[in-house]
């Protein structure tokens, strides 16, 4: 048990107070009332065996900020870190800050925050290997790094960047409410070393000595709703209009005067028009394992689809022919569709922190969709392997295995895709929460689908094609990309608009980004109107083999780059940074500059 | 286990396997915090925490504290003695014997050639008590150098001036206590959540019991500024007008304590005429606050019940720094609130032990506040060291501002630095580099071997820091408080006292006085010492120091508690007991912005950093909140000159230029840019520094520099970085 010193100063204890039956959320504080069977048992915290007599220890806590009184003196996440023994470049608890107003009527309000312990832990659903608990005890919401294996979904999910990808030791790690404090009945580290009056903690729904308010946002936090956080606020002082954002997000929050709440939008102040490639940062970033990943997937399952219909149905709908032609290609065509599919879930694996746990990814198929995703797509493999397979010999049995193993197929593949695209519709990230992320997957799917097959059934035959074969091709690849298309209109006219991250996503693919979006766009319409032209005129002889192969390397440039410019542009919604940490554009300039290669930066250099 | 898993797994929580903490206060800023040092089994520090039970902090401490025992650990410390024969030669290891004789040979040398003052010392605010007091015995005493000085004339130099014009002695009269009781704190150039995030807080707890009004003088809208009650947003060195001009307003209106100021001061009738020079209506025009303001604030100040006034850097370093102390204490003590509880003129100080630099050094005079000037005082010392009186000069010789000129000219050939880095601490760092080429001789003594000034050494020493060495600190609010010794000096390095005692030992006049070899014998001289004097250490011991977690001067024999407040019975140290009121006519000397050079440079410290970030540079857990130098300007005159959030900007001024990132933010004026002092070849290469006539202290917080974008982003960031080590 931690130890209390014999002169612990008063307000390193958490206070005796009487907290209300429900929260602001409808839920029960005490939590016991629902989960009694949880209660009296050791939390074994280092393998301590004790049980804590802490009178409170089943009512859910929270952190209790006053913005108004925050100075930014670090005293708090220097606490936390020293506790924790953090290395430099990783934090659980950060201080940020958005200012506004004009010298000498400025103000700047700075927003402490670590984990809040929601009563809707996105992060533990999100989890695909269970590492997240949330326990009765205190309402804590604790993650076991020797579970995770570092695939970093939950710091996606989570609004607050609480979880932490600590990419040097491939495993995330958050803010653990210092139970072991909390035990022993004292605030957690950070709250007892506030300067300032600002960062306390108790019950949730208490309100602290000397605070009045008990609200669940301020200016720069996201909205409560995603996650039913556990943290108070007090902030009574009236702010400017706007309050900017001084890290590399061009973000500002706006207050609406109707509802008094801050809304979050593009600052205008500070955006600029130039409009650049960024190809390196787009091409290179640690998201790319998900490009190689989903599209070689989508492609896969677009390309397996096809397969089947045609095998199944392409005598049916007057395309006898192409499927005689994939039918005759067929274990070239299983053959690299397994490689295409191998190749993707290796790159996947290999991006995780720790590759060797990949089998975890099953664990929380109740909650996450990561985990509905991996079972999903593994299915999908086993069905085509066994398809494959047994569909090579032609006998009775072997086809009604075949048969069933494209059963599985076909159950996987939806399964895995659908799950895929539903792990993106993360409220935290507005950027990829629209139906765009599914009309973008479906479009990959039958455009690199059929490029996929017309590509191998080319070249099984000798470089050449039916005229029903790249008929239907293109049909196919027609309808992808124009589902593509019409989901980026409407994206783009939506995330423009709208109040949230999502803007500033936009400002950004319109300008860092701008280039390559423009090309993107372009190769998207130029492709668009040349397999129009061949489902229209068709396509033949040596010209018609050359613009084949230009139109399919446009075709896969053009996928690649919007999937690229899909992981570089999405802006969580999260905590407002400062000007050296949790700057995204500081911690960019510290590796691209070598600054971090001294570790007192702060900041992990690039070979980690 | 709400939900997630069924079956309870046990929770992983870091534990550092502290079996022991250790009492020490903190090596940083003068606040004066104690704190623990924790040690695991294998006897290293791992971790720290604030005392409990001290009053200065209760338990709590700042970031730079939190993280106190990384200091052991963190790269850049001296292992070895170095000598080279030019500082352009390479260095090369030796054993202490060589380097202390080399260094004892060479003062020698340059003594008997060039004279006993042709040999400089230039110490700290750093080390403890003790060996302040040691080096000061062996500076005096026994080299008899009177070019020997302390690098607090770069930060409480007008503190220590103003408290002796006004009050006749040294010595900050309040305490922190006094936040308890004050009816209205005005803060003069003090920035107490990033300088001092310990002090603020105990105000803030003060503000939670009893809401007072705060008043904050600052150019910036720092913190405290944006939670003060009132903020004045001063034009840059023109503080000692407003303060004028609050006199004005309180005589005018009859708001004045008359019967203290006739009881306990002089000099009132000059102090009067020339006040009447500043009504708010011209003083108005010269700082920048209105004349309503003025009075407003004015009449808050004289009508609370006891009203008192902080200060830091934003007086000490202009080129009225000691009349703007002279200044405050005018209003202080025509409102007659000095020595009452929340009245008083209280300095908020920078350096762990600038307090005991003060008063035991001896760069400014004797050890235990004396002065050479009295012959008394010079007996007094001569008696106890056992040397002729005749030996100590009968006048203070060069500030450390005025040594450094005296190289440029010849005058002095060799110089000891102790524990101070002027390369990246000083002003116009170009002149600072020539001068420090132009030494015949220079030895630098610290814990840091990649110290900048190091660079134009020709021996290098490696001294233990902070708890690898025993010693007392003063704080400010004149808490002498201890520091145990947690570990032993890393490497060879050895505690300052020993290096001083050693080097004694190389010198005749050094045999025949007794210099103690602990630290605790040396602190019963202090005490013997300081018997009867306004800074009785007498009551102290290093058991009780501990005990009590410090005690404040005086303590005199039998004492139990030490004394919160001084001149409480209105008894002051001049000959006639008095207090004086002087008369400061405002002089605008300061380099102000012109078409060439259009924008003020002001430059402070961040809560993160501790002065030349030879330590806080280091640890990453602190260096991360501002790992690079920056300057905050006004997002309006960047969109003028094309400059950017993030970039870097070139800034220029008459020394010299810097290229520096660029915060933007409305926290600055539009003619003005804040930039941290920290950071090596930055704010410095720019700052005029012109000296204070009373203090020496440089103005750095007022130079004039004009910006200009920069088209190569890259190699401004390239330069940047090749700029610093660390």
């Amino acid at each position: 048990m931690f130890k209390v010193r014999k002169d612990e100063p008063e307000y390193a204890y958490l206070p005796d107070v009487k907290a209300p039956q429900q929260n602001q959320y409808g839920k029960k504080i005490d939590l016991s009332i629902e989960h009694g069977e949880l209660t009296g048992q050791s939390l074994n915290i280092n393998n301590d065996t004790s049980i804590s007599d802490n009178p409170d220890r089943y009512k859910q806590h929270g952190f209790y900020f006053n913005a108004d009184n925050c100075i930014s003196c670090h005293a708090c996440e220097s606490a936390c870190s020293e506790k924790n023994d953090l290395p430099p470049y990783l934090a659980y608890r950060a201080v940020g800050y958005v200012e506004g107003g004009t010298y000498p009527s400025y103000t700047r309000l700075n927003i402490s925050m670590a984990c809040n312990h929601c009563d809707n832990p996105v992060c533990l659903k999100g989890c695909p290997t269970r590492a997240y608990t949330k326990y009765a005890e205190y309402g804590a919401v604790l993650q076991d790094p020797d579970i995770c294996f570092g695939c970093g979904y939950c710091t996606w999910v989570c609004p607050y960047n609480a979880p932490q990808l600590d990419m040097k030791k491939g495993h995330v790690h958050k803010c653990n409410m210092c139970v072991d404090r909390l035990e022993a009945g004292l605030k957690p580290a950070c709250a007892s070393a506030c300067l300032a009056g600002a960062l306390d903690f108790g019950v949730i729904e208490t309100t602290p000595e000397n605070r009045d308010q008990l609200k669940t946002s301020i200016p720069g936090f996201p909205t409560a709703e995603i996650t039913n956080p556990n943290i108070r606020f007090q902030q009574t002082k009236t702010l400017p209009q706007d309050m900017s954002r001084t890290d590399a997000t061009v973000l500002k929050y706006h207050r609406n005067d109707a509802t008094g709440e801050y809304e979050p939008m593009l600052d205008e102040q500070r955006k600029s028009d130039k409009k650049d490639w960024n190809l390196k940062k787009l091409l290179t970033s640690h998201e790319n394992a998900h490009i190689a990943f989903t599209l070689s997937t989508q492609a896969v399952i677009g390309a397996f689809f096809i397969v089947l219909f045609a095998q199944y149905f392409g005598n049916d709908i007057g395309y006898a022919d192409f499927a005689a032609n994939v039918s005759s290609a067929y274990l070239p065509v299983m053959v690299t569709l397994l490689v295409l599919l191998s190749f993707g879930m290796a790159k996947l694996n290999l991006h995780l922190g720790r590759p060797h746990r990949f089998y975890r990814g099953f664990y929380n198929w109740r909650l996450s969709p990561v985990s509905r995703e991996i079972a999903g797509v593994s299915l999908f493999f086993t069905g085509i392997a066994g398809y494959a397979l047994f569909a090579y010999f032609n006998n009775e049995i072997t086809g009604t295995i075949a048969d069933l193993s494209a059963v599985v197929a076909l159950i996987g593949g939806v399964g895995g895709f659908y799950y895929m695209y539903k792990l993106y519709r993360i409220p935290a990230r507005p950027y990829w929460n629209h139906w765009q992320t599914g009309s973008s997957f479906i479009g990959s799917a039958f455009s690199l689908g059929g490029l996929l097959i017309a590509l191998l059934v080319s070249l099984t035959h000798g470089l050449t094609m039916t005229a029903a074969t790249i008929d239907l091709s293109a049909k196919l690849i027609l309808t992808g990309l124009l589902i593509e298309a019409m989901g980026l209109v409407f994206h783009a006219r939506n995330m423009k608009n709208s109040h949230s991250e999502g803007a500033v996503s936009h400002y950004e693919q319109t300008t860092t980004y701008g280039k390559s979006y423009r090309l993107r766009n372009i190769l998207l319409a130029v492709n668009i109107i040349a397999v129009a032209l061949i489902v229209v005129y068709g396509l033949s002889g040596v010209g018609g083999m050359v613009i084949g192969i230009l139109l399919s390397l446009s075709i896969l440039l053009s996928a690649v780059l919007g999937r690229a410019l899909f992981y570089v542009l999405v802006i969580p919604t999260t905590m407002p940074g400062a000007f050296f940490w949790r700057n995204k554009g500081f911690e960019e300039h510290a590796r691209e500059t070598g600054l971090a290669e001294m570790p007192q930066t702060g900041v992990l250099p690039p070979h980690h | 286990m709400l939900f997630g898993r069924n079956q309870k797994k046990p929770i992983k929580i870091a534990d550092k396997g502290v079996v022991d903490w250790k009492y020490t206060t903190c090596g940083y800023c003068s606040t004066g915090c104690s704190i623990e040092v924790g040690l695991d089994k294998n006897g290293a520090a791992v971790a720290t925490r604030g005392a409990a039970s001290a009053d200065v902090n209760r338990g709590k401490l700042c970031l730079k504290g939190i993280f106190e025992h990384e200091l052991f650990k963190i790269p850049g410390r001296g292992d070895k003695p170095l000598m080279r024969k030019n500082f352009y030669d390479a260095f090369e290891q030796t054993d202490w014997d060589t380097a202390l004789d080399k260094v004892a040979d060479e003062i020698k040398r340059i003594q008997s050639t060039y004279g006993r003052d042709a040999f400089a010392i230039v110490s700290t605010g750093q080390i403890m008590t003790e060996e302040f007091y040691t080096l000061g015995k062996l500076a005096r005493g026994v080299i008899g150098t009177n070019n020997y000085d302390g690098n607090t004339t770069l930060c409480m130099s007008s503190a220590v001036s103003g408290y002796k014009r006004s009050f006749g002695s040294d010595g900050p009269p309040g305490c922190y206590d006094d936040f308890e009781h004050t009816d209205c704190l005005m803060a003069f150039g003090s920035n107490l959540p990033e300088q001092h995030p310990i002090i603020y807080w105990r105000l803030k707890q003060a503000l939670e019991k009893r809401k007072f009004p705060v008043i904050v003088v600052d150019p910036r809208v720092t913190m405290f500024a944006q939670m003060a009650d009132i903020h004045l947003p001063v034009t840059p060195g023109t503080d000692l007008a407003l303060l004028n001009s609050l006199a004005y307003v309180i005589l005018d209106e009859g708001l004045e304590d008359q019967s203290y100021i006739d009881s306990n001061t002089t000099g009132y009738d000059e102090f009067v005429k020339t006040v009447q020079h500043y009504d708010p209506v011209s003083a108005a025009k010269i700082c920048g606050i209105d004349e309503d303001t003025i009075r407003h604030v004015a009449r808050t100040y004289a009508k609370a019940g006891s009203a008192m006034s902080i200060w830091t850097m934003g007086i000490n370093q202009s080129t009225h720094g000691s009349d703007g102390v002279c200044g405050i204490n005018n209003l202080n003590l025509m409102t007659g609130n000095i020595g009452k509880p929340g009245g008083t003129s209280l300095s908020i100080t920078g350096q762990c032990n600038a307090m005991g630099t003060r008063e035991w050094s001896a760069c400014s005079g004797l050890p235990g506040y004396r002065a050479l000037e009295k012959e008394q005082d010079r007996e007094e010392v001569a008696k106890f060291w056992g040397i002729d009186p005749e030996f100590f000069p009968k006048k203070r010789g060069l500030f450390q501002t005025d040594i450094f000129p005296a190289i440029e000219t010849g005058q002095i050939k060799g110089m000891w630095l102790i524990a101070t880095n002027p390369m990246t601490s000083m002003t116009n760092t170009a002149r600072i580099r020539k001068i420090l080429e132009k030494l015949d001789f220079l030895v630098v003594q610290d814990a840091y071997q990649d110290c900048e000034s190091n660079q134009y050494a020709n021996v290098y020493l490696p001294a233990g820091v902070w708890a690898e060495k025993e010693g007392c600190f003063t704080n400010t609010e004149r808490r002498v408080n201890l520091i145990r010794n947690v570990i032993k000096p890393h490497g060879d390095s050895k505690p300052d006292l020993w290096i001083f005692n050693q080097m004694a030992k190389r010198f005749e006049q050094g045999e025949k006085i007794k210099f103690p070899e602990t630290a605790e014998g040396v602190f019963d001289e202090l005490r013997q010492l300081s018997k009867g004097r306004m800074l009785d250490y007498s009551g102290m011991s290093y058991e009780k120091l501990e005990s009590q977690k410090g005690l404040q001067w005086p303590c005199t024999e039998g004492d139990e508690t030490g004394s919160p407040r001084l001149y409480t019975d209105g008894q002051f140290q001049h000959p006639d007991g008095k207090a004086k009121l002087l008369a400061l006519p405002f002089i605008d000397n300061n380099e102000v912005p012109d078409d060439e050079y259009p924008f003020w440079m002001n430059s402070g410290r961040v809560v993160e950093h501790f002065h030349t970030r030879t330590r806080t540079g280091k640890v990453g857990n602190i260096n991360k909140f501002s790992p690079t130098p920056y300057m905050e300007m006004n997002p309006d005159s960047a969109k003028e000159l094309g400059i950017t959030h993030g970039g870097y900007a070139r800034l220029t001024s008459r020394r010299g230029d810097s290229v520096v990132m660029v915060q933007l933010t409305q926290r600055v004026p539009p003619n003005m840019v804040f930039i941290p002092f920290h950071f090596h070849e930055c704010a410095n290469r720019l700052t005029l520094g012109l000296l204070d006539p009373h203090s020496r202290q440089p103005a750095f917080k007022q130079c004039a520099v004009k910006i200009e974008a920069v088209v190569d982003q890259q190699a401004a960031a390239v330069r940047n970085k090749e700029a610093r080590a660390f």
